[in-house]
């Protein structure tokens, strides 16, 4: 019997895998019989790159560990090092972290629309959400001045001011994204194609998501509310009004569509932001000189609610500018192994991309 | 005998992209047309070197080790003792904008121009664009 099955590579340089990582399978016809998870193409030792430096100079570093959402990186980072040297933000500083958040939650689904339209061959969803992304990564350039790695989170506060009109600006594309929703829910999330190859594909048992601690969209459309934003708030949620959409399907469409509702909850968010955004305040407290910053010997973690799930980061220090460790938890490293190599037991070749995308797999921050 | 309901509204709904044909292109006619960007966008370093005192602070706080102070036999700014000024391997800059934060005169920025295309590797190291002239 073994001797039917065919062996081949999924990876690491396919369209349809999420970055570079592959994916070894055992094929019997068109079915899958066993799939094994390789990575280790894209390591670049960021936890040990970040003890070799100096706290300021580390933070430039953590954007880099996931290119279609970095601000969460930056968020965690800052708050682990303003939690462990004892730094209170501005509420100001605070509200413009909670937007730059949701902006790039926005960003990211649309990077995510784009590879899960493509990965079942749709191209022109793909097209559109590029599009409507480049619009916000415009709006980053005008706030941090780079348009995908920010640098803007800092420990301290935010490195520069909003400048004049951004809020208006933001609205505006706010209300632009607004019409658009219902469009993309007619050419992708109630296309016939998509749903019939998403609906009952990648199931994840409702038991086995608790059990195996998955995160973020996975969890969610397994019909489990959690939110790290709802369940242990950070910056200014717990002032904000917004909803956790649950699905129960618990497969590739129902994470389909949470990613749908969290797409129409950030822009709620952002409007509340809008509106609530203190008109003064210090966005960037005053810290020690770059060689005179140093952590005390206390370790710390702290978690924040990315766009695809659970992201966290512990950091220690030894009293020193350096940072003693800081290990990095993300949703791929579970997501990508665990559960992507069950998942493709018996389900056909064609159906890989899609159900990688669907979890959200990126491979730098598995190999950080 | 097994019926199976059909799906009306998702098989017509996506043909409403077709309404895309008639309006405007959004993409834009590189490199006829080329993007404006935005004030305060990191590019290429400026460097006003009548300010610059020479401190070497960037040079420290670089990450990277992207920045080398080099001697300079023009003196620009009496106030440069050490007669030192940045040179910027672009090789290793990641642009996180930490030297420009650092500048105590405030003499360093990074500009708008954020495009060069070299065949020889050894021109992406150089001095900043002195934007006092």
């Amino acid at each position: 019997m073994d001797s039917k099955l065919i062996k081949i590579f999924h990876g690491p340089q396919h369209p349809g895998i999420t970055g570079n990582m592959s994916v070894e399978l055992d094929l019997l016809g068109e079915t899958i019989k066993y799939a094994r998870t390789h990575v280790g193409y894209l390591h670049r030792g960021f936890e040990k790159l970040v003890e070799r430096r100096t706290v300021i100079q580390a933070f430039t570093i953590v954007c880099r560990i996931c290119v279609p959402e970095p601000d969460p990186n930056e968020e965690n980072f800052a708050r682990a090092v303003e939690g462990l040297a004892g730094i209170e933000i501005s509420e100001r500083a605070k509200y413009i972290r909670v937007m730059v958040q949701e902006m790039s939650r926005l960003a990211a689904q649309m990077l995510w629309m784009g590879g899960q339209s493509g990965s079942i061959g749709m191209g022109t969803v793909g097209q559109w959400s590029l599009f409507d992304r480049d619009l916000m990564l415009d709006l980053f350039e005008e706030l941090t001045g780079g348009r995908v790695y920010h640098m803007y989170t800092y420990p301290g506060g935010v490195r520069r001011d909003l400048p004049e009109g951004f809020l208006l600006r933001l609205s505006e594309l706010l209300d632009y994204l607004e019409k658009k929703l219902p469009k993309y829910d007619s050419i992708f999330f109630d296309n016939a194609t998509f749903k019939k190859r998403a609906i009952g594909t990648g199931v994840v048992p409702k038991e086995e998501a608790l059990k195996n601690g998955y995160v973020g969209q996975t969890l969610r459309g397994c019909g489990i509310r959690r939110d790290l934003r709802k369940d242990n708030p950070y910056l200014v949620y717990d002032k904000l009004d917004f909803d956790i959409p649950v699905f129960d399907g618990g497969d590739v469409y129902s994470r389909a569509l949470v990613r749908r509702g969290e797409m129409r909850e950030s822009i709620k968010i952002l409007r509340q932001v809008i509106a609530q955004m203190p008109a003064e305040g210090a966005i960037m407290q005053k810290l020690p000189k770059h060689r005179k910053f140093t952590l005390p010997k206390e370790d710390i973690y702290v978690a924040t609610e990315s766009a695809r799930g659970e992201f966290g980061y512990y950091m220690a220090g030894d009293g020193t500018e350096h940072i003693r460790r800081m290990q990095v938890k993300g949703p791929s490293l579970i997501h990508g192994f665990t559960l992507l190599e069950k998942m493709l037991i018996d389900e056909e070749l064609s159906n890989v991309a899609m159900i990688m995308n669907s979890l959200g797999i990126c491979p730098p921050e598995i190999e950080r | 005998m097994k019926f199976t309901t059909i799906d009306i509204k998702g098989i017509i709904s996506p043909f409403s992209a077709i309404g895309k044909v008639l309006e405007h292109p959004k993409t834009v006619c590189y490199p006829a047309q080329t993007k404006t960007v935005a004030p305060g966008y990191r590019g290429f370093h400026t460097n006003i070197l009548t300010d610059c005192i020479g401190c070497a602070n960037c040079q420290d706080v670089c990450m990277n080790d992207a920045i080398d102070m080099i001697t300079i036999q023009e003196e620009k700014n009496p106030k440069n003792k050490s007669g030192c000024i940045p040179r910027i391997d672009y090789g290793r800059c990641c642009w996180c904008n930490l030297c420009v934060d650092v500048c105590p005169p405030n003499s360093l920025a990074l500009g708008e121009v954020c495009i060069q295309a070299e065949m020889d590797s050894n021109k992406f190291l150089f001095f900043p664009k002195d934007s006092s002239c």
